[in-house]
């Protein structure tokens, strides 16, 4: 019960994945411009990372370490997530249209977002189990979304703001995301003894 | 072969880092010291000309509707190799910069290159590609570094050079302010850096503009 | 005819993603018969030397079941040396604590961390704060912990987490010690 709770707020508060691990930066910069654009986002990545963390886990436990192949982990995660994207795209496009008109055009980006990627990495070498791989995964998506949310809400005003002309765009954005993660640097530490 | 204008695409004009934006995890995660920077810098170039020259000799073999698949898949073993000769020889490099090796495959930057350089030209051409614009990665990387140590740490050359590879002090304790070698820092720099580098491509441009303008 | 031109195709899509695959595989594992036994042996080492710095005189494995944060026990003729798994700043820190038959702390060394360089990777520094740091848990019994949670143990400069972790992990390779007698 320890184990979980403190990984459900290591991967959303202390640990998030973006502002403290810098996972996913990417979409992070390049999705954020508008709150319900980085809602989808947040969703799709929380989706494929839970499915991912599953898969892999799987993967890597009755195949690498039987086979003798853990060398190969990288790759095959890789090529795990990379097929997991678009099987994921052709299922909600055929059974869940509405779904997939929401998340659609998130979904090809999710391969090389490296939140999903690092997330099944840490699993591996941290030694989670399969419930907590999976949980790490969804508390890391859940952490992803409501990282990029904030700084979408945030990003709407700044991109407005009067500010010398060589900051205008993507430096003054680091800048204001610099700010963010300096709040939540104030949950570091936060721990359950 | 105009070796010049891709070096100085890769280094300034079109610098994968400040002016292209891609890489950008690993460009503020691993940005704590100088033996980061260079060796994640170097990492990076080793895999970024690698992938682009066997991208480019197999341009014709690949299927387009595959093409995403086939690359992952050739970067991911590229990906590998490297980490496991790290591990191998470099060990204190491989621990202090962790997890971030096998990320390197989603580096957008070694993909970027693949499908949008490497899959059209020739080997030779991609080759320099890759290494120009490794070059202006490992640059970037390494300004993000000497500033992070420099006010976070208040040292020069971390893990390579000073007593116990710990650096050169140069700000003396307890003035250095931790924050910047902290994930806040890591933001705030790279956004200086990034407008720094915009300043310094308009100053180079009015000056070349003065000097046609003189001829 | 058109069906069956459609289905050669994406046989000729998977076969061809087939051989990439394939030879990728191959050069991996060319790469890894050569790196293997060279990263085995580099592991070996840094835990034997590990296991050196912490107990004179070294010591051999024993059985033993991982328990919380214990991962492996070794046995001397002078104590025991632990190896530990605390959870540090960013993941988990693997360290070796030496502990003498009394409870003792006799030294701590650290094998593996990915702490942020300049702060908690001063834990691991072989520089006068590193060192100190180290130092001061020597001798340390019963549990340890730093002056911020009321304990006798200095914090690294801005990495009291990290700090902390490496208190978790001394305080369970001597629980662990007590348990053994």
């Amino acid at each position: 019960m320890e184990a979980i709770l403190g990984i459900i707020i290591a991967a959303i508060l202390s640990q998030n994945f973006i502002l403290v691990k810098f996972y996913g930066i990417c979409p992070f910069m390049g999705v954020s411009k508008k709150i319900d654009t980085a809602l989808g986002m947040g969703m799709a990545v929380t989706f494929v990372m839970a499915i991912a963390s599953a898969a892999c886990w799987l993967v890597y436990e009755f195949l690498l370490i039987p086979l003798d192949l853990v060398y190969m982990q990288t790759v095959a995660f890789i090529l795990v997530i990379a097929s997991i994207v678009q099987f994921v795209e052709m299922a909600l496009k055929k059974y869940v249209p509405a779904l997939y008109k929401a998340l659609g055009v998130f979904l090809p980006l999710i391969t090389t977002n490296c939140a999903v990627l690092g997330v099944v990495l840490v699993n591996v070498q941290e030694g989670y189990d399969f419930l907590l791989s999976v949980l790490n995964g969804v508390a890391g998506g859940i952490g992803f979304t409501i990282a990029i949310v904030m700084f979408a809400s945030l990003r709407e005003r700044v991109d407005k703001s009067d500010c010398p002309e060589s900051f205008k765009g993507y430096p003054l954005t680091l800048i204001a995301a610099g700010l963010l993660a300096l709040a939540f640097m104030g949950f570091s530490g936060l721990s359950i003894t | 072969m105009n070796f010049k204008k891709q070096f100085k695409e890769g280094l300034l004009t079109k610098n994968p880092v400040t002016v292209q934006l891609l890489g950008m995890c690993s460009t503020l995660a691993i940005t704590t010291s100088l033996f980061n920077g260079i060796g994640m810098g170097l990492a990076v170039t080793v895999i970024t000309i690698c992938s682009n020259v066997l991208i480019s000799a197999l341009r014709k073999v690949i299927p387009s509707q595959v093409r995403i698949a086939a690359y992952i898949t050739i970067i991911a073993g590229f990906v590998t190799m490297v980490d496991l000769f790290l591990q191998a020889y470099i060990p204190a490099l491989a621990a202090s910069l962790g997890v971030f090796i096998p990320l390197i495959v989603v580096n957008c930057m070694v993909l970027g290159r693949a499908e949008g350089f490497a899959s059209k030209r020739g080997i030779l051409e991609s080759a320099v590609d890759g290494l120009c614009q490794g070059i202006g990665y490992t640059v970037a990387l390494v300004v993000v570094c000497v500033i992070r140590e420099l006010l976070g740490n208040g040292t020069f050359g971390g893990g390579l050079l000073g007593p116990g590879g710990a650096g050169i002090q140069i700000i003396p304790q307890p003035f250095p302010a931790m924050q910047i070698v902290m994930p806040v820092g890591g933001f705030l720099v790279l956004g200086f850096v990034l407008a720094g580098s915009d300043k310094l491509m308009k100053y180079l441009e009015k000056k070349s503009k003065k000097k046609e303008a003189a001829k | 005819m058109k069906t069956e031109s459609n289905v050669m195709y994406i046989i000729r899509l998977a076969a061809i993603l087939l051989i990439i695959t394939s030879l990728v595989a191959a050069a991996l594992a060319g790469v890894n018969s050569i790196t293997a036994p060279v990263i085995a042996r580099l592991t070996a080492e840094k835990t034997q030397m590990a296991i050196e710095a912490v107990l004179p005189g070294g010591g051999e494995a024993i059985d033993f079941a991982p328990v919380d944060l214990v991962s492996k026990v070794y046995k001397g003729e002078n104590g025991y040396a632990i190896e530990v798994t605390p959870g540090g700043f960013d993941n988990t820190i693997t360290m070796m604590v030496g502990v003498d038959f009394e409870g003792k702390v006799l030294g701590i060394d650290i094998i593996k961390h990915t702490e942020t360089a300049g702060l908690g990777a001063v834990a691991d520094a072989e520089t006068p704060a590193g060192q100190n740091f180290r130092g001061q848990f020597v001798g340390t019994s019963g549990s340890v912990a730093v002056t911020k949670d009321g304990g006798a143990m200095d914090s690294i400069t801005g990495a009291t987490i990290t700090s902390r972790a490496i208190c978790d992990g001394v305080n369970a390779a001597l629980a662990c010690v007590a348990t053994l007698g």
